[in-house]
């Protein structure tokens, strides 16, 4: 079978930087290529070529075996090239048929849109797609955010293109979501389209790919059919050294730091458990489930209406973060670009916006003394940053999340709660990040780690609790507990 | 090394504090600069130039009038002039202007009395030697070397007079203007005065235009709405005159509702002729200005010498307070002011 | 590193204003750089360049005050009010008009950051209010303002007025404290990112409310030293002042959408705007080209910062259009 696109020896260069060198890529009607690297691999810089976002310094592009070049986003959607971002692009406060034909809506001789039209054909697609539990005239804010990735991929092909291209489609959806997602993707593929597929997380290549390409410090490393390798195998490639989540030995003590009883939010009700000294408890759940609101109500940022929280066994009252960080208790949200990283302030400024007097000397701040720490925080978690004085928004997003975690190192509470810790993080800093928990532990802290990566929870947690439609559904122990056991919890109704 | 440096830092202080002066407790004190003279050779007069300073430099009324009589004073003369301030009503923007004027040293300078809190700025030209001449409204805290204007107080009484003339004595009547401003306080007062005389004359009340067409015009027709048997209606700003009468013609009232306003722009002419304004209190205003700058070159050529030296005999040989009186135009004289 | 200088508004300020400087200078050499211009133009950029910091410190925190101009104004107008009308004693009314403008920003700031009114809107209908209470207040003007109280505005101190001296104070004040306490250190983080913030432990809503007070409380000094200055208290003060004091903020280098800006980048802004307005009088150019050039100027100035962030996203190997929202994977950096 002939491929519908080629790339040929790509090579883009940007001062100082070789993004990508030397190139090759193909994908053939009907197939999922996934593409599989690092953060900083130059799988982006790839996809921005590909899109016309960005212009190659070298090599050449094939589609059908006549030469193209691609000079933006509107030449790659004539050319039949689609993208789903991995940030939603969706418009919330819109409805599902206007998102899906933003800018193209049917109009009439005058120009006004003719919504009767406008639904059917959004009908009619997401029939075609089976997203039958979809309504044209829905609010995309009042749906799931596996809902939203839907709307988006259905948008993607309403242009009917053959190259669809999904960055971490899967980044922000459930397990079952996940699935719905894997059987439009088959049918997309039985219907003759040819699918970019990346992830992190290797596990679903495995469910989905056909072939899988690996690049690493944007050299090109291997094509080969999935069916070949292992997970290890692909590691080994994208980092060039075997990264395994060993368990690591539980450091739980018998002495209780935080305790939670009865708590009751909008979402959630009765939750109560216990976290000790030097022990990281998991908390799983479908997403959705509560997990991270039970997080945010401990922390201070949503109200509570019912419930206690103790730290050190004395009772606290928490109505605002600042009382819940004098009480002891970190938090490391899950949307880190607009809950955790200051983007456009220094990687030192934003080391520091936990604990600000760290860097005073007497009574005034001082940036000399908020520079010695953050380069402190910058060897001992091994940031890749030039400078801390570098905007953090320019650093990798696993070098964000260190940024963000060696915020709680400074302030340095007994408690931490880190919520989807290692999302979209790339596989070395993930590794690393789970050595940092761990010590933390060790060193005496309780963790509670909202995680909804099993492997992580399994390789980590003392302890497992899991969260079901905002109840506490179970708890399992770390080292006997199995994927399937928490799955069991975390899904049955 | 503590103690050494709080002492130096009070040590500055006292040093600081020897440096500070005082305002004046009153004028007499001020040390005066001899006022600014010239001969009348043609290189002397090219190098001439006399400075006008306002407010709204850019408002109709004033380039159309006051700026247009300046300039032909100038040309006519053969001496330079100049029209700065601030595009908007921004009187402390004009005090900057006119200070920051006066160190250019310019040969007079002629002022737009927007408000008496420019009394300092006009003391600090006069004693820096400029001759100085304020037109419009007068500043009577100011050690100002002539006045020429309109009495504002005359311009609220002549409406008044006219408006109880127009209504019979009686009925319901309002006014509107520029709230704040010293002249139209002025005026409002004198309005008042006739009113008072009149006990059948109801006043609605009082409302400020912000000397915008639009305002005039919904403030009119909320006035006519809310009283369907208003009598008339005075106006006392540029834009006053031109709104109501927009709003009474859109009520179908012109005619039936009294209007007298200030100023005669062409738009104010027009709607006198068609009837819907009844009487405009018009100010000279090319006087002000052609007669203002008359003055400064007169008092820098010593045109006029009343003593054998004027400066050192303390007088000033110009006219104190100049008052140019009013135009009252009618159906009767509108004819007259309306260009072939 | 050239780069680096380019982009910080403080330098870039300075140095444009300096070649301004030098430049009329040369081409006014008798009436431009004289001691007594200095004097003046200094004197009257003053009053701008306290509320400005005030403004500066709004806008690091990504929020701004349209209410300013009215808040001079009225303050002003109620210590004249007091003093004049009721004989009240000079110290007294100065704290008056101070407490008032304290309220009118505790108003602000407890609607903004507590009950979640938009700060546009806000400040836009604080204005209003304002106003008409500054039209109550100073009437047609209030002027023979006693003479203790005209003192404050117009002694003199080494040859220079004092409100020269007070802009001075507070900006170095200002200065020292922003970089060096940790208090408003946290504006930058609010204004950087306001949910990260939160969640760092910082209370925005509590911080915010303080920035407005602040800010109205300088505004309120404005006002003292304007009326004291002019010996008159006058309704119109500070007309057109919250648009002129955000110009000039953001010349000094402040954004709309908060976190960056220098408190001495708001004195550069209103150096530079009082520059080119005493140069337009010097030069005897008329009022509204006055308008023309310094609004040219503000989209100048913004879009060669824009220009620059675009060339240094292109270094880093970003796609164009993410120079504002930087995707999570930045490529190139992770070596």
């Amino acid at each position: 079978m002939n491929p519908i696109l080629q790339l040929r020896g790509i090579s883009k260069y940007f001062p100082g930087v070789k993004a990508l060198e030397q190139v090759d890529f193909d994908l053939r009607a009907g197939e999922v290529h996934a593409l599989c690297g690092e953060n900083g691999a130059g799988k982006s810089t790839l996809m921005n070529i590909l899109t016309g976002n960005l212009q190659p310094d070298a090599g050449q592009m094939l589609l059908d075996g006549s030469a193209v070049a691609i000079s933006g986003p509107a030449e790659a959607s004539r050319l039949g090239i689609a993208i789903v971002y991995q940030q939603l692009s969706v418009i919330n406060t819109l409805s599902v048929a206007e998102n899906i034909f933003a800018n193209r809506q049917p109009r009439s001789k005058l120009g006004f849109i003719r919504y009767g039209e406008l639904y059917a054909q959004t009908q009619a697609l997401l029939d075609k797609l089976r997203l039958t539990n979809i309504r044209p005239q829905s609010l995309v804010g009042e749906l799931s955010p596996g809902q939203r990735q839907m709307v988006e991929i259905a948008k993607a092909l309403a242009q009917d293109p053959r190259i669809l291209i999904l960055d971490e489609p899967t980044a922000s959806i459930t397990q079952q979501e996940s699935d719905t997602l894997f059987a439009l993707i088959r049918q997309l593929k039985a219907d003759g389209k040819a699918i970019i597929y990346i992830s992190h997380r290797l596990k679903e290549l495995f469910t989905i790919a056909d072939r899988v390409t690996v690049l690493k410090d944007g050299r090109y490393q291997t094509t080969r059919p999935i069916a070949d390798v292992t997970s290890n195998d692909l590691i080994r490639l994208m980092v060039g050294r075997d990264v395994e989540f060993a368990r690591t030995p539980a450091s739980g003590t018998g002495e209780p730091l935080l305790e939670v009883k009865n708590l009751t939010g909008s979402r959630f009700e009765r939750i109560s458990f216990t976290l000790h000294r030097g022990e990281i408890l998991g908390l799983a759940g479908l997403v959705g489930a509560g997990r991270t609101e039970v997080a945010r109500a401990i922390f201070g940022i949503d109200p509570l209406i019912e419930g206690r929280v103790m730290v050190h066994n004395k009772p606290c009252i928490i109505r605002h973060p600042a009382d819940a960080v004098a009480a002891g208790i970190g938090y490391v949200p899950e949307e880190r670009k607009t809950q955790g990283i200051f983007l456009n302030m220094s990687v030192m400024e934003n080391v520091l916006a936990a604990d600000l007097p760290a860097a005073q000397t007497g009574r005034w701040y001082g940036i000399g003394k908020a520079r010695q720490i953050a380069e402190r925080f910058r060897e001992q978690l091994r940031m890749a940053t030039p400078s801390v004085m570098q905007r953090a928004g320019l650093l990798s997003g696993g070098n964000q999340q260190k940024a963000v975690l060696a915020r709680w190192l400074l302030a340095n509470p007994d408690v931490l709660i880190v919520d989807e810790p290692t999302h979209g993080i790339d596989v070395g800093a993930k590794s690393e990040i789970h050595t940092l928990l761990s010590g933390l532990a060790a060193q005496g802290k309780g963790i509670l780690l909202i995680s909804s990566e099993l492997p992580e929870l399994l390789a980590l947690a003392d302890r497992i609790l899991v969260i079901r439609q905002g109840t506490l559904a179970g708890e399992l122990a770390g080292d006997t507990a199995t994927e399937e056991a928490i799955m069991a919890l975390a899904a049955h109704a | 090394m503590k103690l050494i440096r709080s002492r130096l830092f009070i040590g500055a202080f006292i040093a600081a504090l020897a440096g500070c002066e005082l305002p004046p407790r009153d004028q007499a004190g001020v040390t005066q600069q001899a006022l600014q003279t010239s001969d009348d050779s043609d290189a002397a007069l090219a190098n001439e130039e006399y400075v006008m300073v306002t407010t709204a430099v850019s408002m109709p009324m004033y380039v159309n009038h006051d700026q247009a009589a300046f300039k032909r004073w100038g040309e006519k003369m053969g001496v330079k002039t100049s029209i700065l301030g601030p595009a908007d009503w921004d009187v402390p923007a004009q005090i900057n202007t006119i200070e920051e004027v006066i160190g250019t040293r310019p040969t007079g300078l002629l002022i737009n009395g927007t408000d008496p809190a420019i009394a300092q700025a006009i003391d600090k030209a006069v004693a820096a030697g400029i001759p100085t001449v304020v037109y419009d409204s007068d500043i009577p805290s100011s050690r100002r070397h002539a006045f020429l204007g309109t009495n504002w107080y005359e311009i609220g009484r002549m409406q008044g007079e006219e408006m109880a003339r127009l209504i019979g004595g009686k009925g319901k009547v309002a006014y509107m203007g520029i709230l704040g401003l010293n002249n139209m306080e002025d005026g409002f007062r004198g309005l008042l005065d006739v009113f008072k005389r009149y006990p059948n004359i109801e006043v609605v009340g009082k409302f400020d235009d912000k000397a915008n067409v639009e305002t005039a015009a919904r403030l009119t027709a909320d006035l006519l709405a809310a009283h369907p048997d208003m009598a008339g209606i005075c106006g006392f700003d540029s834009n006053s005159g031109p709104g109501i009468a927009l709003a009474v013609k859109e009520a179908g009232k012109a005619g039936t509702v009294k209007i007298t306003t200030v100023d005669w722009e062409p738009e104010h002419l027009r709607l006198v002729k068609e009837g819907v304004i009844q009487m405009l209190a018009g100010q000279k205003r090319e006087l002000f200005t052609w007669y203002g700058a008359q003055f400064l070159y007169d008092m820098v050529h010593r045109t006029n010498k009343l003593s054998g030296n004027d400066a050192l005999a303390g007088i000033n040989s110009v006219p104190n307070t100049v008052n140019t009186g009013l135009l009252r135009i009618t159906k009767e004289n509108v004819n007259q002011f309306l260009l072939p | 590193m050239l780069n680096q200088i380019l982009r910080d508004r403080v330098y870039t300020l300075t140095l444009t204003t300096l070649l301004l400087c030098i430049v009329s200078a040369a081409v006014f050499p008798a009436t431009f750089p004289t001691f007594e211009n200095f004097r003046q133009l200094l004197l009257n950029l003053s009053i701008d360049a306290i509320v400005a910091v005030g403004m500066m410190l709004l806008l690091i925190s990504g929020v701004f005050d349209l209410s300013v101009g009215s808040v001079v104004a009225f303050a002003g107008g109620l210590s004249a009010h007091l003093m004049v009308f009721y004989n009240v004693p000079v110290p007294v009314a100065i704290l008056a008009g101070l407490g008032s403008a304290v309220l009118i920003g505790w108003i602000n700031g407890y609607l903004i950051a507590y009950q979640g009114i938009n700060p546009l809107i806000q400040t836009l209908a604080m204005m209003g209010i304002v106003r008409g209470g500054a039209l109550m207040v100073a009437g047609a003007g209030i002027q023979n303002l006693p003479y203790w109280y005209n003192a404050i505005g117009q002694s003199k101190l080494l040859g220079v007025q004092m409100p020269v001296w007070y802009m001075g104070l507070v900006v170095a004040a200002f200065t020292f404290l922003v970089n060096r306490t940790v208090f408003f250190r946290r504006y930058y983080y609010i204004g950087g990112n306001e949910q990260a913030a939160e969640l760092s432990g910082i209370r925005v809503r509590r911080m915010k409310l303080y920035a407005f007070i602040l800010s109205a409380t300088l505004a309120g000094v404005a006002g003292m030293l304007l009326t004291s200055r002019l010996g008159a208290a006058l309704s119109t003060l500070g007309r057109g002042m919250e648009l002129r004091v955000i110009t000039a903020v953001i010349l000094g280098g402040a954004s709309l959408t908060g976190g960056v800006g220098k408190i001495p980048g708001a004195l550069l802004g209103a150096l530079f705007m009082g520059l080119v307005s005493n140069i337009m009088v010097i030069a005897r150019v008329s009022g509204y080209w006055q308008e023309i050039i310094l609004g040219l100027i503000l989209i100048i100035a913004v879009w060669i910062d824009l220009a620059l962030q675009r060339r240094s996203a292109v270094r880093q190997g970003l796609p164009r259009k993410s120079v504002n929202t930087p995707s999570p994977e930045g490529v190139g950096i992770e070596k």
